[in-house]
């Protein structure tokens, strides 16, 4: 008993998994769920009702009460911009249209906002932002309605800014693939590492002219390659079990490649100050745990509260979570060419940076 | 034929912190040599094959492989090309058979060994798809050994390459290793035995706590510092003691047998007919010449058991 007590307590491998990656889990999604506090949707509304240079008084008054809402973070888009140009430019997932003719509408009891949004069963905030909107427009009419049955707002259609019917899997499925590249290249180029370190195969390695750098390079590429085959074999099953209808473009295939480098380069650089395999999987896992939950894998980031937000910012698999979902879900290349530059830019340095400290003798 | 200094070593000096782990050693291999650093763990043996496989820079002193300099980024290059390393507590790719371990490690190199005459030369022809975790623990060694040889290396260097092996198998590799002796490679070795020394060697030299004690061929090492050849008396007890001790006065009593100490060719005829003409009772007679242990035992002082002082 004591025996095993002692064995127990001196494997760093067991210590993570007791204590660790409980607490990390509960801080983690505690501050993840710990939303009510101050919960902010972001919201662009374009108002293209503009009576000789100024938006007219209903619409005005509108705009005022969403501000007012305290919920919704809302976004002023110049009337003069094409609409659909813009969302598709600024990567926009929901905007409020107010159109022209708004305040003449809402003098005869007729008018009507749109609200273009991606579908709530891929993202869930929509739904929030949805209610939140119908909600301004009923203060709306009970608030500048003189004749009580009658409502100055009376419709507000809904459009979907994706063309394709998704549901959750469809925005379900980048997140996947992006969370199984960061763990596929980050256990894989450290548990490489370390395995060969302790074989001592590094230290032989070391004394033949293979260079840091080519080692380094070897081991990104052959986790490219473990990348590749993990994607094909999640969206085989995706397509053929659930019917996806989200598949890469070439820019998502360019972004993706992208990834496969990035984290086994952060992986080789973990690996620098990794001994032994215990520590290897701690390693692997005190990283890739708290990154899969706060770059938007599996729910959007805007669920979150904005310090975890901004964590999510310097986090790599937030771009190539997001680039993905933009070029999967919503067709936007700029998005994805965005996020891939960024993904390579942190990949080089990391592989630069481990070729430069990796080191192939055991001190 | 002239000897060719292949690697030269002037002063080296390693420390780690405060502690010299090589401490001022200077020594020259020759072309062809086998040449043994022989001493206890922690001697300084794979401190010093370290530095010169360029694995660990110096402190202080000079070091030169195939005459290019172990501290001159240019000369790591050339020296990584030129030779071949066992590491010590060396294992490879466990799912990988014999060949493929072979294949990869030659790819690290430009040319090299013909990888099914390496593994004849290696006598592994029969395992060559034998998955690497599947080889014996002497099979793994000569496959680690035939690693070592893939680039076809001017200077092979093996750090303890029999530690751990059961006898058959420490026969095995020491076969093998005179096989590339044949070949006229220069084989730098280091052990902790002292027989696998004496057996291989051309050259040897003692290192302990960072310092040469000793440097020289086997036969001179022992000529100098091996003491003398011994007859034993295997249970001879007090009565043969009593008789040899009148002509032989430094005889010793050990373990109820009689140690006598043979000063030239005459005295082991000397004894026996001394003993034969008293009719003295024994057991056995053995004429033991003295080993590089005894070179070892006479200049510390200690014995080497398991590769630790004692």
């Amino acid at each position: 008993m004591g025996g095993a007590l002692r064995v127990w307590f001196r494997s760093k491998h067991t210590l993570f998994w007791t204590f660790a990656f409980p607490i990390l889990l509960m801080l983690l999604f505690g501050a993840i769920f710990s939303v009510s506090d101050d919960p902010r949707f972001d919201l662009y509304v374009q108002n293209q009702d503009i009576i000789g240079g100024e938006s007219s008084p209903f619409s005005a008054t509108f705009v005022d009460m969403l501000n007012g809402s305290g919920v919704l973070n809302i976004k002023m888009v110049d009337p003069t911009e094409n609409t659909a140009e813009y969302i598709d430019d600024e990567g926009v997932e929901r905007l409020l249209l107010i159109p022209e003719g708004f305040h003449q509408s809402c003098l005869n009891y007729s008018a009507s906002v749109v609200l273009k949004m991606v579908p709530p069963e891929v993202d869930t905030s929509s739904a929030t932002v949805k209610g939140l909107v119908e909600s301004m427009v009923e203060l709306f009419n009970t608030e500048t309605s003189e004749v009580e049955v009658k409502q100055r707002i009376s419709n507000l259609p809904v459009e979907s800014l994706v063309s394709e019917n998704y549901r959750f899997i469809d925005f379900f499925v980048p997140g996947l693939i992006g969370m199984t590249l960061m763990t596929t290249g980050i256990f894989g180029a450290i548990g490489w590492n370390t395995r060969n370190r302790e074989l001592g195969i590094l230290k032989k390695l070391a004394t033949t002219p293979l260079s840091k750098f080519e080692w380094v390079i070897g081991v990104v590429l052959f986790e490219l390659v473990m990348c590749a085959v993990s994607t094909v074999v999640i969206l085989v099953v995706g397509v053929f079990v659930f019917n996806i209808r989200v598949l890469p473009n070439i820019y998502s295939i360019i972004l993706i490649a992208a990834g496969a480098i990035t984290f086994p380069g952060i992986g080789m650089v973990i690996a620098r100050f990794v001994k032994e395999t215990d520590s290897a999987d701690a390693a692997a896992n005190a990283v890739s745990f708290p990154m899969m939950f706060l770059s938007g894998s599996f729910f959007p980031l805007e669920m979150m509260p904005p310090f975890l937000r901004e964590i999510a910012k310097v986090l790599p698999l937030t771009y190539l979570n997001n680039g993905l979902r933009d070029s999967m879900v919503y067709g936007n290349a700029s998005s994805a060419l965005y996020n891939t530059a960024i993904l390579l830019a942190v990949g080089i340095v990391f592989i630069i940076l481990g070729s430069l400290i990796t080191n192939w003798r055991d001190e | 034929m002239s000897k060719e200094a292949v690697i030269q070593v002037d002063s080296l000096v390693k420390k780690y912190e405060d502690l010299a782990a090589v401490n001022g050693v200077s020594f020259t291999v020759n072309r062809g040599e086998v040449f043994s650093f022989v001493g206890p763990n922690g001697a300084g043996k794979t401190t010093t094959v370290e530095i010169l496989v360029c694995l660990r820079g110096l402190t202080s002193g000079n070091a030169k492989v195939l005459g290019f300099d172990v501290s001159d980024r240019k000369g790591q290059q050339q020296i990584r090309k030129r030779v071949g390393v066992l590491p010590q507590d060396f294992n490879t790719f466990d799912l990988l058979t014999v060949k493929e371990n072979l294949s990869y490690y030659k790819k690290m190199y430009d040319g090299g060994m013909d990888i099914d005459e390496l593994i004849r030369l290696v006598d592994l022809e029969d395992k060559a798809k034998t998955l690497y975790k599947n080889l014996s623990g002497g099979l793994k060694k000569r496959l680690a050994i035939a690693i070592a040889l893939v680039n076809d290396p001017e200077v092979i260097f093996l750090d303890e390459p029999t530690t751990g092996l059961d006898p058959k198998a420490r026969r095995d590799v020491w076969d093998l290793i005179e096989g590339l002796q044949e070949q006229e490679k220069t084989i730098f070795l280091t052990t902790h035995y002292m027989d696998e020394a004496e057996v291989l060697s051309d050259r040897v030299v003692i290192i302990s706590y960072g310092k040469i004690i000793a440097d020289g061929t086997p036969s001179e090492l022992i000529l100098q510092h091996g003491g003398k050849t011994t007859l034993i008396v295997e249970e001879g007890g007090t009565e043969a003691h009593d008789i040899l001790r009148k002509k032989f006065p430094d005889s010793k009593l050990e373990n109820g047998d009689v140690l006598v100490p043979l000063n030239g060719k005459s005295d082991l005829p000397k004894a026996v007919m001394t003993l034969n003409g008293n009719k003295t009772k024994f057991a056995e007679l053995i004429v033991r010449r003295p080993s590089l242990e005894d070179v070892f035992l006479n200049l510390t002082g200690k014995k080497i058991v398991d590769g630790e002082l004692n």
